[in-house]
């Protein structure tokens, strides 16, 4: 059994928001910096006000590895799979960490265009990405 | 050391066997090591008052803490002490600490160790995860990310690659190198030589990262004496001081959501030691830089400026740089690739007996200066050593 999201008083917010299909980060309500995993103060500046907010869901394979061995049983069967750390769009530097899903893996690259897709696994819905034709916003 | 107070000394260095299977007793591992290390100094235990230990403690059981070691070996008081936990800078925090310790006057003569079994340093083996990820692993454990950092490698030499340039080959040197210093040193495990082609053809463990970009679990404890360098002059062996060390984390510290993904705290880390040592990097005549994996090792390289930035493709020259007779001589003993994974003390203690002349086989001609790397990402250390005369 993979091993289930245990949610606490800093990351609910982060778990109902999957639940519920919306990808959510925190932000710094003192300079609008955007943290990802959750914490309890701003990763920059280290403010402690800090706001749940929805990002789109889009980013881009900042790199990525496909796991040939497994290191926990309850991956036994999925290897090979691939593990990546996705930046989100809002915001360089901004990673998630999460498997690539529906995509062949020789079709994997650095700069690969993806989208939030939620993973219902029963006891809790985890944000996975998948390929998107979406191009990335230049602003 | 400069701005650091008094100045400090490596007067002695000692090792446990190093071995393959079973597995000793930890503690009969550090009494080995560090009385090989006493004698090799000339001292005796009672001339401690310190000692300074690293290990990722818990549930691991891996090294006994510093009071077990103080029972064992008899001595009466501890002056300064700590545990150093796996967070830090490998095993060389031992020392960076019982650096530390002596500069500012808070003990006089420390001993330093990292004892390591093969069990609790196998982190890519195959164990029950989890049933609930709690805490930080809530954003990993769900995704298979396991093996400790073992994924985070891999996605740093695939972005390596991906924004520098080079290839992966450029690994494969460092792999390559580790083996043919490994030959000339008979403490080491694996002492054949191994090609390019073995190299690429290693066991995919998480593509890219191939099972020889990996460090090899063992059996050992490494330990080394430390105290102030008037104290050093009396004693039995050249001295080596510490001209220069520093820790780095960098910012964001973190393995896979620090601001520099690459390099980690390395460009940090050897930022601050340049600035504190009387030394540069054009000094350095050997370096023992971390290969745990053989990515850090060519993170260290570049953020020290042994080589420039991204130009380690070239200027490795095939390996001959780095390996025996080469400009640069790395990691002189086999590295943790080639001499088993003593957990970053060893590179310390490779150092120093270059630096002493007492290498054989593998020794660096007129080795007088000499660079130590540990770890990576959120938890670098460095020190720069030299010789007295």
């Amino acid at each position: 059994m993979k091993p289930t999201p245990e949610p606490d008083d800093v990351t609910a917010f982060f778990w109902r928001g999957a639940a519920e299909g919306t990808l959510l980060v925190l932000r710094c309500m003192v300079c609008s910096y955007l943290s990802h995993p959750p914490d309890v103060a701003c990763a920059r500046c280290g403010a402690v006000e800090l706001e749940p907010t929805p990002v789109s869901g889009y980013g881009s394979v900042y790199s990525f590895t496909v796991v040939r061995q497994a290191f926990d049983p309850a991956f036994l069967r999925e290897v090979p799979y691939v593990v990546a750390l996705v930046e989100l769009d809002e915001q360089p530097g901004l990673r998630v960490l999460a498997n690539l899903v529906d995509v062949a893996l020789d079709a994997v690259e650095i700069g690969m265009r993806v989208a939030v897709a939620f993973e219902d696994r029963g006891d809790q819905v985890v944000p996975q990405f998948r390929p998107s034709e979406r191009p990335a916003i230049v602003s | 050391m400069n701005g650091a107070g008094r100045e400090v000394a490596v007067v002695g260095v000692g090792f446990s066997p190093v071995t393959r299977a079973g597995s000793p007793d930890i503690r009969t591992l550090t009494l080995t090591a560090a009385h090989d290390a006493l004698t090799d100094a000339g001292l005796v235990a009672s001339d401690l008052d310190a000692i300074f230990e690293y290990s990722f403690g818990g549930a691991r059981d891996d090294s006994p803490i510093a009071v077990s070691a103080q029972r064992l070996l008899g001595v009466e008081n501890l002056t300064a002490f700590n545990d150093i936990m796996g967070t830090g800078p490998s095993g060389l925090a031992s020392a960076m600490d019982a650096a530390m310790a002596i500069a500012a006057g808070a003990c006089e003569t420390a001993l330093v160790y990292r004892t390591i079994t093969r069990a609790a340093g196998h982190t890519g083996a195959l164990r029950e995860g989890p049933a609930r990820a709690v805490g930080a692993m809530q954003f990993s454990a769900p995704y298979g990310y396991g093996g400790g950092i073992i994924l985070a490698m891999a996605m740093k030499k695939r972005r390596r690659v991906a924004e520098l340039g080079g290839s992966f080959e450029d690994y494969g040197q460092i792999a390559l190198n580790a083996r043919r210093w490994a030959a000339l040193n008979p403490r080491a495990v694996f002492r054949d030589l191994i090609t390019m082609d073995d190299y690429l053809a290693s066991r995919m463990v998480a593509d890219p990262l191939l099972l020889f970009d990996c460090d090899y679990p063992v059996n050992a404890a490494c330990a080394a004496i430390l105290t102030t360098a008037d104290r050093a002059r009396d004693l039995r062996q050249p001295a080596v001081l510490v001209d220069a060390l520093a820790y780095g984390t960098g910012a964001r510290p973190d393995w896979l959501y620090a601001e520099d993904f690459i390099f980690g705290g390395t460009i940090h880390c050897a930022r601050e030691l340049w600035r504190r040592s009387s030394l540069t990097p054009q000094d350095v005549d050997v370096a023992e830089l971390y290969d745990g994996f053989t990515h850090i090792t060519i993170s260290w390289l570049e953020a020290l400026g042994l080589c420039g930035v991204g130009e380690f493709h070239d200027w490795v020259e095939g390996g001959t740089r780095i390996g025996p007779g080469g400009r640069l001589p790395l990691n002189t003993y086999g590295g943790q690739l080639a001499a088993g994974r003593m957990h970053g003390l060893a590179f310390l203690n490779e150092a120093v007996l270059q630096l002493r002349g007492q290498c054989g086989e593998r020794q660096v001609p007129d080795a007088r200066a000499a660079v130590v790397a540990n770890a990576h990402g959120p938890q670098c250390g460095a020190m720069v050593l030299r010789s007295a005369q």
